[in-house]
């Protein structure tokens, strides 16, 4: 996927003012998913299996090289095909040898993050491969050609009456369908779909060093019907998704489903350990490929490194404020929100994703909703202080923080300037060239004294 | 050099001096006091329907489906009802492997058959009492050998992506019915 991450304040702008309907529906969905995160949190000891699963993660991350040989090894047993993908290219090389091998004309795909960055439907519809995105809010946005707004919920910026009028130009339904009703339409589509595909595509949430296992999670069904069905299974999995030891999914597979939509565990998971055995219903061939993509390059960054423990659960998406205005389009990205804003700049460039670090306010929420504790808030400040170096940051904001920076630092300019700020016209007197920000906000009234007089004057009566 | 030696040696370039992080145990889990009560309770909390039955009980509850696809594992004493194709069939029956509690878990094996578990709008699972465990990680320490692919269903199958309005049975059974036997 090619990154407009750049026009981010732009794009954020252009949606609040042209698809006012995005911000209700994308602050109802992740408010609902926030309030189930934090009861399901509240059933657990949450802090200890933050703390295990950062542990986990970071023992991973910190000898990956051997995990990546051990995992490797297991599949190959297991009788899994292992490929090694650096770019996207040498992903799509691997889906063209399948497709051309095996004959492929259809493929269903479980939803995928990871595929999106690889750009696997461009590259399947460009061998003349008809793929059926099976995750019904995958499917809604494949349907409008639009990339995914969340990482759980690719669809939560879509409303019922928009999803109506689709499904009405579509399949011809009624526009006052309900749910269930196009829901069974969908089912319809995709039934056949699974039914007569070559190919089954999938991520994965989690990959098994010990014994090669693969893990999904899911809640409809259809992860577990797009790598049962068809005849050959290619999952598409970034190294950072090892595991160490198959019990590790006792404590990763309820943690994550608790972070992301606040299960107890997703209604289906799929624990994959290679194709079908003898005489048993499942794919004939299971490929796995291990996808770098800028993963190594971040590992190897000090300070950022910590963003490969993602799990991909979207729980700082739905507790952040800024997200919530907008949904994931305007970030411009695969990933967006608290942790698109710390993972892409690293997984891109800076100069690619620069905007993204600054939409954030540094509330720290994005922390508290971690399932493995990545210091997002730091992070967020670290690329922002690598974009000032790289002098990204536009130059008048170099000269506005130079010239502060000399005022704090000098007791005489800071009673000056804390004095003279004073007689500056208030907001609200520049109407109606802030009405946007004054509307609806009380009226701005500075002290009639600065804090340091009040300060000396408490003390002084002492 | 090929992309697995690149990458592997831009790991290893990016550990080499990195600290290593310890691998915590697991924990060690107080026994959950009456799994099968709390596995009957979450189930049911994740929309699924749990019965504690002997075998005339599940016996019955087969009754009133014109006919049903079987799983492997399903003992003769179950196949009540005419057999018939996953494809078509109202209702698929399955044997599980074990149970977890703690999340109201079944675990099916694709030994067992695949299709019967994801293609019927209904699909019943069979499982013995004292194959419940209480916690996930007993349950996984415990497993002896893995089949090719292990699921574990947990509740109907079910989507919120239709403006955020809860649907069964999307792709999966819209119904989940677990007997568990005495």
């Amino acid at each position: 996927m090619r990154a407009k991450a750049k026009l981010y304040p732009k794009e954020a702008a252009r949606l609040l003012r042209e698809k006012p309907g995005v911000r209700e529906a994308v602050t109802g969905a992740t408010l609902h998913f926030e309030r189930n995160r934090l009861k399901a949190y509240a059933e657990v000891p949450i802090e200890e299996w933050r703390e295990r699963a950062k542990a986990v993660k970071d023992h991973v991350l910190t000898h990956l090289d051997h995990y990546l040989e051990l995992a490797e090894r297991r599949l190959r047993e297991n009788g899994v095909q292992v490929h090694w993908a650096e770019t996207p290219e040498d992903a799509h090389r691997v889906l063209r040898e399948v497709v051309h091998r095996r004959g492929v004309k259809r493929a269903v795909k479980a939803k995928s993050m990871l595929t999106e960055e690889l750009g696997v439907n461009p590259l399947l519809e460009s061998l003349g491969v008809e793929v059926y995105e099976t995750d019904l809010g995958e499917y809604l946005i494949q349907l409008l050609g639009e990339p995914p707004s969340h990482i759980v919920g690719p669809a939560i910026h879509l409303s019922l009456g928009e999803i109506q009028k689709l499904f009405h130009a579509r399949f011809g339904t009624p526009l006052d369908a309900s749910p269930e009703a196009l829901a069974q339409v969908a089912r319809r589509v995709l039934r056949e779909a699974f039914l007569s595909a070559e190919l089954g595509l999938s991520g994965a949430n989690f990959l098994v060093a010990e014994t090669g296992t693969l893990a999904l999670m899911e809640n409809e069904g259809n992860i577990r019907l797009s790598t049962s069905l068809p005849k050959v299974h290619v999952a598409f999995v970034g190294i950072e998704k090892l595991l160490p030891r198959f019990a590790d999914l006792a404590l990763f597979l309820p943690l994550t489903a608790r972070a992301a939509t606040g299960q107890r565990l997703a209604t289906f998971v799929s624990l994959i350990q290679g194709p079908a055995r003898e005489g048993e219903e499942g794919p004939e061939e299971v490929h796995v490929v291990l996808v770098d993509h800028g993963r190594t390059a971040l590992l190897h960054d000090l300070e950022a490194w910590e963003t490969l423990r993602c799990l991909r659960c979207g729980a700082c998406l739905n507790a952040c404020p800024v997200y919530r205005q907008t949904g994931g389009h305007p970030y411009g990205y695969v990933y967006s929100g608290p942790i698109g804003a710390v993972l892409d700049p690293g997984l891109l460039t800076l100069e690619e994703a620069y905007p993204l670090p600054y939409a954030s306010t540094l509330c720290g929420a994005c922390y508290e909703a971690c399932p493995v504790k990545i210091p997002i808030p730091r992070l967020l400040l670290t690329w922002r202080h690598r974009a000032a170096e790289e002098g990204l940051t536009p130059s008048w904001e170099h000269g506005a923080m130079r010239a502060f920076r000399k005022v704090m630092e000098s007791p005489a300019l800071y009673r000056l300037f804390s004095k003279g700020l004073r007689g500056l016209p208030l907001p609200q007197d520049l109407l109606p060239l802030l009405k946007a920000w004054t509307e609806g906000r009380g009226p701005l009234r500075p002290s009639p004294k600065p804090f340091h007089e009040l300060w000396k004057e408490v003390a002084d009566g002492r | 050099m090929d992309a697995r030696t690149r990458i592997l040696a831009r790991v290893r370039r990016a550990l080499r001096e990195r600290p290593k992080a310890l691998l915590p145990e697991h924990p060690h889990l107080l026994p959950k006091e009456d799994p099968l009560a709390l596995f009957l309770d979450r189930l049911r909390e994740n929309g699924a329907e749990g019965h504690l039955l002997d075998e005339e009980g599940a016996r019955a509850l087969l009754q009133g489906f014109p006919g049903a696809a079987f799983g492997r594992g399903v003992p003769e004493a179950f196949r009540l009802l005419p057999e018939l194709p996953p494809e078509e069939a109202p209702l698929g029956v399955s044997w599980a492997l074990f149970a977890v509690a703690e999340t109201g878990s079944v675990a099916l094996s694709g030994e067992d058959g695949r299709k019967a578990q994801l293609l019927p709008p209904t699909h019943l699972v069979l499982v013995e009492a004292k194959r419940v465990y209480g916690t996930l990680l007993e349950a996984l320490q415990d497993l002896n050998g893995l089949p090719s692919a292990l699921g574990l269903h947990s509740g109907p199958s079910k989507s919120a992506d239709i403006g955020q309005v809860m649907v069964k049975g999307v792709h999966g059974p819209g119904r989940l019915i677990v007997a568990v036997l005495l």
